[in-house]
């Protein structure tokens, strides 16, 4: 019996090898789920060890790439346009804010309750790879745990939200582009304030998802955080919504959102540590009624 | 162990390449996948244990350097590997064409997998992904099989210190 069965193992050895290490590959994806520790501080070791070839294999590329682009094909010409697109994308960000910052204002007032508005302490990151797959959508960063990075905290360019960080290793972390299927962000309609869950619809698009049918929602509204999700700040652009259709039945409808940050030319981010209150929108008006409290 | 560790590196180096040299391409849509090329090739070089565990390293390393979170291409890539070290022997691999064909059927074989995958893992409707077969899938594959002639070379010219008769792949050269 004991023969027959030790023929039968060699017999079927590699279909049972298959079959163990197949099984190997649907527990650990099973585990990846639960998120037990012991997978994560693989992944992390993993990280830490193929992540800084990818950091110099960047820099390499970056150099090179730069070099043609800055002396051989266009001297300076490139340089300065860039300069030109940062400031101009930075005054379009300032805009926006002073754009939330009136509306947050005028409503607040109204209700007597104004208080706090968003901001952020940040870390600045490089971006040293892409996902290798086209099914999902993240980029790899040179800040990791002891950076102070943590799972779940939001990643923004001056031009607006980019996405969360999914993984981490002590000196690297993978960041979740809100292009990505699995991302949602809870956002706003800046104009209307209709309240939408922006999801990732492949190459960088999005979908905004329960958004009620009567709300009024228009091509060209641009769509900001709520802060309600709690990691990213309130107030930060989105994108612009590029599609509507209220055709069909059911009580959502849909709208397309174009992000304003385009995912594929990533280079620097910042990593948002925490939300810090704001300054008070009226600095004077808060000085004077802190002055009349230490008088009482 | 040269003839494991060497590859690793070597599916390492492919994979940091694919995701820097290669993500910095205009059109992404065809941005080839050369690890799964890379993949295919160790069918030719290695024993199906060995080879299946090779792949199923390879297959978790890029899910580390990717946003998916589950890990399908740990399951996806040993079974492409398998697939492949089965069914080698019915292509015939020595043209360009049918190497061609080979790394094609295999890349949308795979996409199709990540796809039954993310639909059953997933609770929610992923109706979204579903062009993405048109519209990545089948362009990345097609540029992946074009390309795939030329790293057949490459791999073997590359193997053929280590490995005696790499389309054989069992014996070591001494």
């Amino acid at each position: 019996m004991r023969i027959r069965g030790l023929f039968l193992f060699r017999r079927y050895s590699l279909p049972i090898f298959i079959v163990l290490l197949l099984l190997f590959a649907l527990v650990l994806m099973s585990l990846r789920t639960k998120q037990r520790k012991g997978v994560e501080l693989f992944d992390a070791l993993l990280m830490e060890i193929s992540f800084p070839f990818q950091k110099a294999a960047t820099l390499v590329i970056k150099t090179v790439q730069g070099t043609f682009q800055h002396y051989v094909f266009l001297v300076n010409l490139e340089r300065e346009n860039r300069m030109l697109k940062e400031k101009i994308a930075q005054l379009q960000e300032e805009n926006h804010r002073m754009n939330e910052i009136k509306l947050a204002n005028e409503r607040l007032r109204q209700l007597l309750q104004f208080r706090e508005k968003n901001s952020p302490s940040m870390i600045g990151a490089e971006v040293i790879g892409r996902d290798p797959s086209f099914w999902f959508k993240s980029v790899m960063i040179d800040k990791g745990e002891r950076d102070g990075v943590k799972k779940g905290m939001a990643v923004i360019s001056p031009r607006g939200v980019i996405g969360q960080v999914l993984k981490i290793a002590p000196h690297y972390a993978t960041v979740l582009l809100i292009t990505d299927y699995n991302s949602a962000v809870d956002c706003v309609v800046e104009r209307s304030r209709a309240k939408a869950i922006v999801e990732g619809k492949g190459e960088n698009r999005c979908q905004l998802k329960y958004l009620l049918r009567a709300e009024e929602v228009a091509v060209g509204d641009v769509v900001i955080t709520s802060g309600l999700g709690g990691n990213f700040p309130k107030g930060l652009m989105v994108g612009e919504v590029k599609k509507v259709d209220k055709k069909g039945h059911g009580v959502f409808q849909y709208a397309e959102l174009v992000p304003s940050v385009d995912m594929t030319r990533l280079e620097e981010v910042f990593v948002v540590m925490e939300q810090e209150p704001l300054q008070p929108a009226h600095p004077q008006e808060e000085k004077e009624k802190k002055r009349k409290k230490t008088k009482k | 162990m040269k003839r494991f560790v060497l590859p690793l590196f070597a599916g390492i180096l492919f994979l940091i390449l694919q995701t820097t040299l290669l993500s910095i391409l205009p059109i992404q849509r065809i941005r080839p996948d050369i690890l799964l090329i890379f993949t295919l090739y160790l069918t030719f070089l290695f024993p199906p244990i060995l080879g299946g565990i090779l792949a199923m390293f390879l297959g978790y390393l890029m899910d580390l350097f990717s946003g998916n979170a589950l890990g399908f291409y740990t399951f996806s890539r040993p079974l492409l590997f398998f697939a492949g070290y089965f069914f080698k022997e019915r292509f015939y691999l020595e043209g360009f064409s049918s190497q061609f064909l080979f790394a094609f059927v295999f890349g949308m074989l795979e996409g199709v997998l990540i796809l039954i995958l993310l639909n059953a893992v997933q609770p929610v409707s992923l109706g979204n992904l579903y062009p993405m077969l048109f519209t990545f899938l089948l362009p990345q594959s097609f540029f992946t099989g074009l390309v795939t002639p030329i790293l057949f070379f490459l791999f073997q010219k590359a193997s053929s210190p280590l490995f005696r008769q790499p389309e054989q792949g069992i014996k070591e050269r001494t």
